[in-house]
């Protein structure tokens, strides 16, 4: 999963890439309210991490804007702003989460998870989709019960497609989700990736619908699988 | 010792009955004067014309009377008067409580003829008029002679009976003194005490107030009366001033807060992932990352306290020092970090430079200078340090070849916490206010704006010589 880190204080900003990086995720890294808003509009992140002390801009204002051009994300507002009125004008502004540092860096993933979870309409923290059944927070799979080992990459490919599952992902988009920046995309890196997936979790899971790009699709009602 | 307070009441009370009593003294002693002296002429006049009324008698008729008669008594008065009638040096006739000797020495004369002059032939009363005395008692004694000069008449009277009707008056005069003195200190009591009613009600009020209610003060009622109202007046305006300060230090402290948030988030963000972390490098990084988030943490809560005890208004204790000395000092200090940099620093400070300091402040104040000046300078940049006297004032001069600051940034330098923004420096956001209160508590002008020289920010701070 692909997230967007706006903080401005070197210190908190490299080591909330990092521990976020362990639990998973690609983390890009702004620095100032108007790269944070740029960004936001620019790519499909997952979700959003935002100090509202920005400079240039206040993660305020970045927030409103974002949110007034019709950007959905999930926004996770994280600062140490602790009064309630803060509180309240965040979430007004359009947040979904408002964190006070400092945080645990365990919660905060678990948050960013949530907030993915929900803005995909799920309730339950686990993907199911067909008899695969995939946990966000212990990066694991199961297929009819049984442990899949999959590569990080195969992971975030497997997991964007689950989220939007029923739904076609490019494969611009699905570049998007699996590389933060400064990272090297090899031009059909998408489709090695998905063609170890198949060799995994049997052919048919993933279709490729030509032209357009990937999807995994859950079985009609009724239909036994 | 312990003086107890003074209370208006009291004083005011002793002041107006110390007032009443003088008034009434010198006006009882005054009248008294008056009274007596008229007394003292009336009962002479009356001694006279009883005098002047048995001479009248006797030479109508006495002659021939029993000598040794006696005049009865007929008032209670009347044993502190006393006559005697004289003829041919016999005694004629006397008042009971008369002596038998003569009162005072009849006058004699060779040739039969009266010597002293008869008050109503010349009314020369005086020199009839004499005290003496009698057996251990004053009398006031006036002697007539008859129209036949063989007859005198002597009246006396008690001295003692005059003094009794002066004293009576006197007392007459000072009794409702006395009586009405305590019943006029009760009344003064009560009017002080109820004109003081408001006094008590404000003291009362203040009294009971909680430290943190800095709400204006009223008097119950109406307005405060007229002599109250500046001090209701002054304190309302002591109470707004509180109010800012409390507000300003609240506000201070909840912004110290919050920055120290920052920090600490970062402190334990790196050190959670170091803990996870497999790679060696990659946990070496975040260790070394949360070293230095703790040196960041302290130099934060040190610019604190400096500001703190800065704004707690102390004056520092000052002494002569040489600016130039210690601004090579703190250069020495900076100058590492700066060449590690690759900054070229010039340091124009040779001439001593005396002037009044705190020498702690001063150095604090110089190194937030020389600090900014490395850190917010890009690497390569020209930084140029220079101390030269301005007329009767040292000038010091920080300027450098970075990006400067712009006017809306020059206006919001000194509010706390204001960071110039996209250095990626992490600095408190407080040395400017500390330099800003340093200079101030040694007297010190401070500006900041664009060096014409390098192009960069331009700080310059004049002292006043010592």
């Amino acid at each position: 999963m692909r997230i967007l880190l706006a903080e401005d204080d070197p210190l908190l900003g490299d080591g909330l890439r990092a521990g976020l990086r362990q639990a998973g995720f690609q983390v890009d890294w702004v620095r100032d309210g108007q790269a944070a808003e740029r960004e936001m509009r620019a790519h499909p992140y997952a979700a959003a991490v935002l100090d509202l002390g920005l400079p240039r801009l206040d993660g305020m204002q970045v927030l409103s804007q974002v949110r007034h051009a019709g950007v959905r994300l999930p926004v996770l507002i994280l600062t140490a702003r602790d009064a309630i009125p803060d509180r309240i004008k965040g979430l007004d502004a359009g947040a979904d989460d408002y964190i006070v540092k400092p945080i645990d860096l365990d919660e905060l993933a678990a948050r960013l998870r949530a907030l993915v979870r929900r803005a995909h309409g799920q309730a339950d923290e686990r993907l199911h989709v067909g008899e695969v059944v995939l946990d966000p927070a212990s990066r694991s799979v199961h297929r009819q019960g049984q442990p899949i080992g999959l590569s990080p990459r195969e992971f975030d490919l497997l997991q964007a497609l689950m989220l939007n599952a029923d739904r076609v992902l490019s494969r611009e988009q699905l570049e998007q989700q699996l590389y933060s920046w400064g990272q090297e995309v090899d031009s059909n890196a998408v489709e090695f990736h998905v063609h170890n997936l198949r060799k995994k979790l049997g052919a048919p899971f993933i279709q490729t619908v030509r032209g357009i790009g990937y999807m995994v699709s859950r079985p009609a009602a009724g239909t036994p699988c | 010792m312990l003086r107890r307070p003074s209370s208006v009441q009291a004083q005011l009370l002793a002041s107006l009955l110390a007032a009443v009593v003088l008034v009434w003294s010198v006006a009882t002693a005054v009248t008294w004067r008056d009274a007596s002296h008229e007394l003292e002429e009336l009962l002479d006049s009356h001694l006279a014309q009883a005098a002047a009324l048995l001479v009248a008698q006797q030479a109508h008729g006495l002659e021939h009377d029993d000598s040794s008669m006696d005049a009865p008594t007929l008032h209670r008065y009347a044993p502190r008067v006393a006559f005697q009638v004289w003829h041919e040096g016999q005694l004629a006739l006397r008042s009971s409580n008369a002596p038998t000797e003569p009162m005072v020495p009849l006058v004699r004369s060779a040739a039969g003829q009266a010597a002293p002059v008869s008050p109503r032939h010349t009314g020369a009363l005086d020199t009839a008029l004499s005290t003496v005395d009698i057996a251990g008692t004053a009398w006031r004694v006036f002697t007539a002679l008859g129209a036949e000069s063989d007859v005198q008449v002597i009246v006396g009277e008690q001295l003692a009976s005059r003094q009794a009707i002066g004293l009576a008056m006197l007392r007459g005069m000072l009794w409702p003194l006395a009586l009405s003195l305590p019943l006029l200190a009760a009344l003064v009591w009560w009017a002080v005490h109820r004109g003081l009613a408001p006094l008590r009600t404000l003291s009362q009020q203040l009294a009971v107030r909680p430290p943190h209610d800095t709400t204006a003060v009223t008097m119950p009622g109406a307005q405060p009366p007229a002599e109250m109202a500046p001090l209701v007046d002054a304190l309302n305006g002591l109470l707004d001033r509180i109010k800012d300060m409390v507000a300003s230090e609240r506000r201070f402290t909840a912004d110290a807060a919050h920055e120290l948030r920052t920090p600490i988030a970062g402190i334990r963000a790196q050190a959670q992932v170091a803990l996870a972390e497999t790679d060696a490098e990659e946990r070496r990084h975040a260790l070394l990352a949360t070293l230095a988030g703790c040196d960041r943490a302290s130099h934060l809560v040190e610019q604190l306290l400096t500001l703190s005890r800065l704004e707690a208004g102390n004056a520092p204790p000052m002494q002569r020092l040489d600016l130039s000395a210690l601004t090579r000092q703190v250069a020495a200090s900076v100058v590492p970090m700066a060449l590690a940099r690759r900054q070229n620093w010039s340091l124009d400070a040779d001439q001593a430079s005396w002037i009044m300091g705190n020498p702690a402040l001063v150095s604090a104040l110089l190194r937030n200078l020389l600090d900014n000046a490395m850190r917010y300078s890009p690497d390569g940049a020209e930084v140029a340090v220079t101390l030269a006297p301005a007329g009767d004032q040292v000038q010091l001069t920080v300027e450098d070849s970075g990006p400067g600051l712009s006017d809306d940034e020059l206006g919001r330098l000194g509010q706390r916490f204001f960071r110039v923004l996209g250095s990626g420096q992490p600095g408190s956001g407080l040395g400017w206010s500390i330099v800003q209160r340093i200079a101030a508590a040694h007297d010190a002008q401070i500006r900041a704006g664009r060096s014409s020289r390098l192009g960069g920010l331009q700080v310059s701070v004049r002292w006043p010589a010592a």
